[in-house]
């Protein structure tokens, strides 16, 4: 564990120091390729895009890295950072490890935003918070301008501003999500083309709508920010960063052929161990060679060179990284350098400009694997419960560390529909020896942040501050209401069951400086749903009943009452009369007719 | 149903005891008394429905439809309301004229500038001001006066100043390029005595000031009419050029949004001194053209900018050692797809500049058939072409410099700030700038006046051809608010205080805009009848068969003994 821990904190260090090693360089461009084969025959690609331009130059509106569309929204909504996040797919915690940068980039299934903004009030913040997601929605042809007041939360603990602002700003925290958003390709590329060099050239030549979208987890993000320097120098920083696991077998799949087919019988490796296992039954074995790729087969696309924008000295000319053992053989092309760094895992890339560079790693047996750090927390969310009217959350937090207690904060804002009660909020605790204890909650969350719902709205807002001691499982639920929504708030797809944002989980670590964020999966609540013809129903039924009443009633007061006699000789008088008189006339005559002939 | 329930002893009824003897035994006929409580019955239902039911159903479901005065709203689209004059004045400045010469100069002038008039809306005004004073305060402080319009009176066009100059065989003329003053040199000896009714020195200032507002002159009764044919002295070639720069300006607004952008599809260059050329190029006719419009300048630097797919690629041209581009090819150009020329955020058309910088090996790329090396695109910016000189890399082969100094560019800058003028609608003549602003100050309100006063008859239209869109309270208002100033306009019009005049138009066509393209009046047109029949049927159908039956038997019952009483009497 201990071996492990100390592997695991190079492997944030790296990150950490190519993060900020270069944050203040000379050149105001950096693009950075991090490449890492995951267990389950996963690889890792972490592209990260950072630039920088000055505060003079932004306020002049002399665009150069930054783009011009996204500054111009900045300036008019008053953002003075802004974070956004596209995110699909789930990150597999438990095979996988950490998530890549502390999970600091990566957002909630769907999209996140939360921004900065600078006004006067909160009523000024919301309205330029509106016109910032009207704004981004158009750039990134995202449906960000359905996050409304009920979408709206302002975090109190759970966001730290990341960038140096100046103490003279009124600055408000907005965050709002869209858990039901479809990250897809048509927001890669607004994506890309705030890009310097447009995937053109660099690493950003590797991406691929259709590889991206297709691998397990991905999310992209767009993070901007004043950085300050200590001498007072303000710079605004934007950073994009696009993370994602991809399935190594299915990515090599031709896009002409892409079914997958069984593995043939002479190849697979059973396990002989087993007591059933024959000819026909068989147990696969974990297999023992790793899978042969290179970068052309994985992305379908070369790297082309470098962007020539980046500067060529100092350590970010090694933009492209790879984290496998320095045993293993990696072929590269020719013209670039291969560079090993001290851990013993990773080796950089020099790239030559404007030439096509590909990494190939042949088919080898398995020695060594790079050490996975464990996540610091593990959580869970779920509904549980049954029926139409009432629910219940339940998130499990497990802490796997043997000695020592975590401590985070739990963000959940929930839609307005979802009506929890908070006084059912129990908790329960099972230690190693699975004994469970049920103990009260305010044991396990220290503080609560509460803000209740108000019917079409806001959603609620609930941060709890929590503790889960060491080597144990907290379990935590509490009971809801679905509410009834109105005949117009239903979408089209009202029995798919309504999103839920996942909750972000802040952990609050004294060892490492930057927070680490984990974010649970987002969740389907299933509301009451009508039969959307019932509005007809109930006009064609009321009517029916109220015609019954008034004709009753109507009759009684209009018609006159007579005898039964005297009503057959008025009968007679009638329409119905005459036609039945004329009817017995015809049929007398024509039995008059039938006597004659006989 | 035909027969009166109450009428037992109709013809009918002894005809079917024929039929049907002995048991059937008619009713006794109704009383009075019941015969009234049914008609009191149904009339008080009826009452119900007419008195009670049927205003909350029209209260509930009518739109609500402020008045528009629709008639004074097709008064300006008709242009019956107000006709726009160009009132003119002109000081004559006469330092060294005796003072009933000079009158007798201003008449004798006016006289002939009436003669060469031929178009009644814009005509000048002369007047004469003592000396050397105006002339001066007008010279230095003429931005000043454009800016801020007095109130009282008339905005000063022009400032003609007459000085005698020995030696002069005939009176020349010199205009100040950054005033509005017009120096006239005359050989003292041309003085026009007072008993004469001509002189070569009024035709001569007459003339020269014909020459200065001709252009502006045809542009207005263009625009107001919407061709030069009334004017004879307008030449074709300048009707052309008028009617050219109408279409390819952009339509007025209050704030405009320049945005300068490099695009290269390569690499290089990756930067430009594009602050400093700002500040040195357009800057100073930004702040010339500051009493017209306001102005935000943004610039953007994008590498990689392809042509689009199916865009016609350039071609070498051996004989010009150069690649070239067709004319009709260049509307192709701009590669709208991919290259990010989104509008700037907020109020305001978006005006764009792009500095093209041609890929080394297409390098230099003009276009085909004048070797120009720029164009506009009407109503939307300009294009220019810039082929910088390219230096050898060390890995061969030729590439672009990787910063554009300020020196180079200073051309494509020049070109922007002239398109830039064309874009704005600024009249090519006269050579002074200062006059140049006032004719489009002119320009400017008369075409707001118009296209306010058609908004206002569009509005009007819409408003009668469909009566089903609601109209809110907040149209009524602009629409007043638009109606009055247009009255203030077209009065500072007359008396001449084109600035306030402009300022005004543009509060018209403000809020004209506002109340023709209120949100709310589109709402509820879309409702189709067939929901409303299937909303109202299932309870209209039961109970109104009952209540019209019942009705026409009453009405049908009252007729008759109506009948029988008038036969009795």
């Amino acid at each position: 564990m201990t071996v492990l821990s100390l592997f695991s904190f190079h492997f944030v260090a790296l990150i950490l120091s190519l993060w900020s090693s270069s944050a203040f360089a000379s050149s105001d461009y950096h693009e950075h390729l991090l490449l890492q084969p995951l267990p389950q025959s996963s690889l890792l690609a972490s592209f990260n895009f950072r630039s920088n331009t000055s505060q003079q130059s932004f306020d002049q509106q002399h665009f150069r890295y930054l783009p011009r569309a996204l500054g111009q929204i900045l300036q008019h909504a008053h953002t003075k950072e802004l974070h956004l996040r596209f995110t699909t797919g789930r990150w597999d915690a438990e095979s996988w490890g950490p998530r890549p940068w502390n999970g600091s980039k990566e957002g909630g299934t769907g999209v996140e935003l939360w921004a900065w903004i600078d006004a006067l009030g909160d009523e000024e913040a919301f309205a330029k918070w509106i016109t910032l997601t009207q704004s981004l929605s158009g750039l990134f042809c995202a449906s960000l301008n359905f996050v409304d007041s009920t979408r709206t939360t302002r975090p109190v603990v759970s966001f730290e501003p990341a960038g140096d602002h100046s103490a003279a700003d009124q600055l408000h925290l907005l965050h709002g999500t869209l858990p039901g958003e479809v990250v897809c390709t048509e927001n890669l590329t607004p994506f890309l083309k705030l890009l310097p060099c447009k995937g053109k050239a660099g690493i950003s030549s590797l991406f691929d709508g259709h590889k991206l979208f297709d691998a397990a987890w991905q999310s992209m993000s767009v993070d901007i920010q004043p950085v300050c320097s200590a001498d007072g120098e303000c710079v605004v920083q934007i950073e994009q960063t696009v993370d994602m696991v991809l399935d190594i077998d299915r990515s090599k799949r031709s896009r002409s052929n892409p079914i997958p087919r069984p593995v043939p019988n002479e190849q697979l490796v059973c396990d002989t161990s087993k007591p059933y296992n024959s000819d026909d039954t068989c147990y696969p074995l974990e297999k023992t060679i790793d899978k042969a790729w290179s970068l052309t087969e994985v992305f379908g696309r070369t790297l082309n060179g470098v962007c020539p924008l980046t500067d060529f000295d100092g350590s970010s000319d090694q933009s492209v990284c790879l984290r496998v053992p320095h045993e293993w053989g990696v072929s590269i092309s020719e013209e670039a350098n291969e560079i090993k760094k001290d851990d013993g895992f990773t080796r950089c890339f020099k790239l030559a400009p404007s030439v096509p560079f590909d990494i190939s790693i042949p088919q080898q047996p398995v020695t060594t694997e790079v050490p996975l750090d464990e996540p610091v927390l593990h959580a869970e969310r779920t509904i549980v419960g049954h029926g139409q009217e009432r629910g219940g959350m339940r998130i499990i937090f497990g802490n796997p560390s043997n000695t020592s207690a975590v401590d985070f904060i739990y963000f959940e804002s929930l839609p307005w529909f979802l009506r929890p009660y908070i006084h059912t909020l129990h908790a329960t605790i099972t230690g190693h020896d699975g004994v469970l204890r049920e103990v009260p909650a305010s044991e396990i969350v220290k503080e609560t942040y509460y803000r209740p719902a108000i019917d079409r709205e806001r959603g609620t807002q609930l941060e709890l501050a929590l503790s889960v001691p060491a080597a144990s499982t907290v379990t935590l639920t509490y009971d809801f209401e679905k509410a009834i929504l109105r005949y117009t708030e239903y979408p089209p797809d009202a029995n798919r069951g309504f999103n839920v944002a996942p909750a972000v989980i802040r952990v609050l670590d004294k060892a490492h400086n930057a927070p680490i964020y984990i974010r649970s999966t987002s969740l389907l609540l299933q509301l009451p749903t009508p039969d959307f013809s019932m509005p007809y129903n109930v006009i064609i039924l009321t009517s029916t009943v109220i015609a019954l009443a008034f004709g009753t009633i109507f009759n009684i007061l209009v018609r006159r009452v007579v005898s039964l006699d005297e009503a057959a000789a008025l009968g007679t008088q009638t329409l119905k009369g005459r036609i039945l008189g004329k009817l017995v006339a015809i049929r007398d005559r024509l039995r008059g007719k039938d006597t004659k002939v006989e | 149903m035909t027969t009166k329930t109450g009428d037992q002893e109709s013809p009918q009824a002894s005809a079917s005891q024929v039929d049907q003897p002995s048991v059937k035994r008619a009713p006794p006929p109704e009383t009075p008394a019941a015969l009234q409580t049914r008609f009191r019955v149904i009339a008080a239902f009826w009452a119900v429905i007419i008195f009670l039911g049927f205003p909350i159903w029209w209260k509930t479901t009518s739109i609500y439809r402020a008045s528009l005065p629709i008639e004074e709203m097709v008064d300006w689209a008709d242009g019956k309301a107000c006709r726009p004059v160009f009132p003119l004045e002109i000081h004559l400045a006469t330092p060294s004229m005796q003072y009933f010469e000079a009158q007798h100069l201003l008449r004798t002038t006016q006289h002939t500038l009436d003669d060469l008039n031929e178009f009644a809306a814009h005509h000048l005004r002369l007047k004469l001001t003592n000396g050397s004073t105006t002339a001066v305060h007008n010279g230095e402080d003429n931005l000043e006066s454009v800016k801020y319009p007095t109130e009282e009176t008339a905005d000063i066009a022009l400032t003609v100043r007459l000085l005698p100059q020995d030696g002069l065989a005939g009176p020349r003329s010199e205009l100040h390029a950054a005033t509005t003053q017009l120096d006239v040199f005359y050989p003292p000896s041309q003085v026009p005595v007072p008993s004469s009714s001509n002189s070569p020195l009024s035709a001569f200032i007459a003339a020269e000031l014909q020459r200065l507002y001709g252009e502006e002159k045809a542009t207005i009764a263009h625009i107001l009419s919407g061709n030069t044919a009334g004017l004879d002295s307008t030449s074709p070639q300048l009707a052309e050029d008028i009617d050219r720069r109408l279409r390819r300006s952009m339509k007025y607004a209050e704030t405009y949004h320049l945005s300068f952008s490099l695009f290269t599809p390569g690499s290089e260059p990756s930067s430009w001194d594009i602050e400093a050329a700002v500040n040195e190029y357009v800057t100073p006719l930004l702040q010339a053209f500051s009493p017209i419009s306001n102005f935000t300048v943004d610039t953007q630097v994008q590498l990689y900018a392809n042509f689009a797919p199916t865009a016609p690629k350039p071609e070498y041209d051996e004989s010009e050692a150069a690649w070239t581009l067709k004319k009709e090819d260049l509307s192709a150009f701009v590669n709208a797809a991919e290259w990010p020329l989104n509008p700037s955020i907020g109020n305001g058309p978006t005006i764009n500049f792009i500095l093209y910088v041609p890929d080394a090996s297409q390098s230099p790329l003009v276009v085909k058939e004048n070797r120009a090396s720029s164009w506009m695109v009407p109503q939307w910016g300009g294009v220019f072409l810039l082929n910088p000189p390219l230096s050898n890399t060390e890995q061969g082969g030729p590439s672009n410099p990787a910063h554009l100094s300020q020196d180079s560019l200073g051309p494509a800058f020049m070109t922007f700030s002239h398109q830039l003028l064309t874009l704005l609608g600024t009249p090519s003549t006269p050579a002074s700038l200062p006059l140049r602003l006032q004719t489009s100050i002119r320009i400017r309100a008369a075409s707001l006046l118009l296209s306010a006063s058609s908004t206002m008859g569009s509005l009007a239209r819409l408003t009668e051809s469909l009566p089903s869109i609601p109209i809110p309270a907040t149209v009524a208002t602009s629409v007043s608010t638009t109606l009055s100033h247009l009255d203030a306009s077209c009065a500072h019009l007359r008396e001449g205080r084109f600035g306030a005049a402009l300022a005004s138009a543009r509060v018209a066509e403000t809020e004209a805009e506002r109340s023709f393209f209120e949100k709310s009046m589109v709402g509820q047109v879309y409702f189709p009848d067939e929901h409303k029949v299937a909303v109202y049927l299932p309870l209209l159908g039961p109970i109104g068969v009952p209540l019209v039956v019942g009705l026409l038997k009453e009405l049908k019952r009252i007729a008759a003994r109506r009948k029988v009483k008038g036969a009795a009497s």
